[in-house]
């Protein structure tokens, strides 16, 4: 039977209102509401569609402090076997590296024959944990993939590389790829799923139980403040009703000779 | 004053623009630069990059390189960083530098930070500045240890145009590649080319609903003649074709005028447009990233401005 893993992150929802702390040390996320991210729902779902084709274990694991397990349970309600839960207090503070490195604790004594991540966050876009990963696995892996076919052991796939252009390779198992959104069209859970997914296994894990210490995920790249970018000169913004500004739209297309 | 090593990157037998990006990055931080071009039966092209302020290029030429791999490439990297202990490592992020920087990273237990559009000094320490959240904020990091590495967003630092004396070296590199590169295709294009229009109004998540590209948007692209657009998130959501999504990603386009309806700007749609002669966004958040580009901009709702527009430039052409 062949194991999965999907790494996932629980990201700011994508309508909720964004401000930063008044330190700038991250946005304020005590109150909005949260997803996974796209990204890693489109992943999950590459790791669902081959379950659906045969024998295999989907797990899902995530880093996250404690509202991170409804990303998860959302995940079981999809489909996914069984989830890890990855927290402890040091990884609030850790860089991607660290992130990476709670997660290949994890993954080592697993064997997973396959890893599904996201190609970037939804929230920070570093666009690493995912290949991280599999360098400390010690495993080859692709980003950007926009498809994958499984061929005697081995998948070919598809990256995005840019202006339509698709890089087509093929890299043995086990391995990890980082998928692009719009790979294949995302399930949503199912009221069956979303109940069973109640009485499936959820694990946490801490520090200790992972082998680690603080000091092993002490970050290296560390943000020192979030802002909103300097208005540079920017639009000129139009005000009024809807009537007035189509006016006002009307006579700047007129001027460009578009109409 | 870091001393930098260069990843070169070369596309269809040249040197990229990035590269000489990221020459001018290195040099205005001021260090001794040392660059890396792999590839294969590029010795010319690592002469060129010397004699463009390279530096001390370090050539890894080999049948290997011919294409692509990230294990190859990785280990060309991790080789010149233990010959030549950068204290800085630039990459650009290329859909093969996302894939092969954190790789390196892991690989060196280096601290990295992605996608930056600008490094400054301060004291002695370096900033690293990136937008976060699909642009919607900036972020700026520091980074701790020795190598640190960045990877550089395209077009974010103007390139290095002058002349400089460089020298050039082979780098030998032992090559295990467990990728194997099958070739490159082109995703379908066809039957809807943008490059083409003198209008184009894209739509994009604020629409809302599929039902509305063609119940809001296309009126006002009918009574253009506009050609219709949209950005990534609508095309992956399966409400419109690939061959509508423009951006870095899709079809790049400069139209006689660019209107993004419902669009928030994150960079790989602005990569696809905002080269257009004139930009008009409409977005109901006054901080979207798509008004810095925009030349003019209403933070309205679409659902009323939209069709106020679609009849006002009716009215205009009917008279």
């Amino acid at each position: 039977m062949r194991k999965i893993l999907v790494c996932l992150k629980q990201v700011p929802h994508k309508d909720a209102r964004l401000d930063v702390r008044s330190d700038g040390s991250w946005i304020q996320d005590e109150n909005i509401k949260f997803e996974i991210n796209d990204y890693d729902s489109y992943a999950l779902e590459e790791a669902l569609r081959l379950k659906d084709k045969g024998e295999a274990e989907v797990v899902v694991a995530t880093v996250g402090p404690e509202r991170a397990s409804q990303a998860l349970r959302t995940a079981l309600g999809m489909g996914a076997d069984r989830a890890i839960h990855i927290w402890d207090d040091a990884f609030a503070n850790t860089d991607s590296l660290g992130i990476a490195k709670g997660l290949a604790s994890v993954a080592k004594d697993e064997n997973f024959d396959l890893i599904f991540t996201g190609l970037m966050s939804d929230d920070a876009n570093y666009g690493l944990t995912g290949p991280m990963l599999a360098e400390l696995l010690g495993i080859p892996h692709a980003t950007a993939v926009v498809k994958t076919e499984f061929k005697n052991g081995e998948v070919e796939v598809e990256r995005e590389l840019e202006g339509g252009a698709l890089e087509v390779a093929s890299l043995p198992q086990p391995c990890l790829l980082a998928v692009q959104t719009g790979i294949n069209e995302v399930r949503y859970a199912s009221l069956k799923g979303i109940m069973q997914a109640k009485k499936k296994p959820l694990d946490k894990k801490g520090l200790g139980d992972l082998g680690l210490d603080a000091s092993a995920i002490a970050p290296k790249a560390k943000v020192e403040k979030l802002y909103t970018p300097p208005k540079g000169e920017g639009a000129e913004m139009l005000t009024g009703s809807a009537d007035e500004v189509a006016d006002q739209v009307v006579t700047k297309i007129k001027e460009l000779g578009l109409l | 004053m870091p001393k930098t090593l260069i990843v070169g990157e070369i596309q269809q037998g040249m040197l990229r623009e990035s590269t000489l990006e990221l020459v001018a990055a290195a040099r205005g931080l001021g260090g001794d630069i040392v660059s890396l071009l792999i590839g294969n039966g590029i010795q010319e092209l690592g002469e060129e990059l010397s004699k463009k302020g390279g530096g001390k290029v370090l050539v890894a030429d080999n049948p290997e390189f011919e294409n692509y791999t990230v294990d190859a490439y990785a280990q060309a990297i991790r080789r010149a960083a233990e010959l030549e202990s950068p204290e800085l490592i630039l990459i650009s992020a290329t859909p093969n530098g996302w894939d092969v920087a954190p790789k390196v990273a892991a690989a060196l237990d280096a601290g990295i930070v992605t996608d930056v559009i600008k490094i400054e000094e301060d004291g002695g320490d370096l900033i690293f500045i990136r937008r976060l959240f699909n642009g919607k904020f900036n972020g700026n990091f520091r980074i701790s240890g020795s190598p640190r590495i960045a990877s550089v967003q395209p077009g974010a630092v103007a390139a290095y145009e002058g002349s400089d004396s460089g020298s050039v070296e082979a780098l030998e590199v032992k090559v295990e590649s467990r990728t194997k590169f099958l070739g490159l295709r082109t995703a379908e294009a066809g039957g809807h080319d943008l490059t083409k229009a003198d209008i184009i109004v894209s739509g994009g998540r604020g629409l809302a609903k599929p039902e509305n590209f063609q119940e809001v948007l296309q009126p006002l692209v009918e009574a253009l003649g506009a050609q219709m657009g949209a950005s990534r998130p609508v095309v992956d959501a399966g409400w419109l074709p690939h061959n509508y999504q423009v951006g870095s990603s899709g079809q790049v386009v400069q139209p006689k005028l660019y209107i993004a309806v419902g669009i928030s700007g994150a960079i790989q749609h602005l990569v696809g447009m905002k080269n257009s002669n004139f930009i008009i966004a409409i977005n109901k958040d006054a901080d979207a990233p798509i008004f810095e580009v925009a030349d003019v901009g209403i933070a309205a709702d679409l659902f009323e401005l939209v069709p106020a527009l679609a009849k006002a430039v009716a009215k205009a052409k009917g008279n």
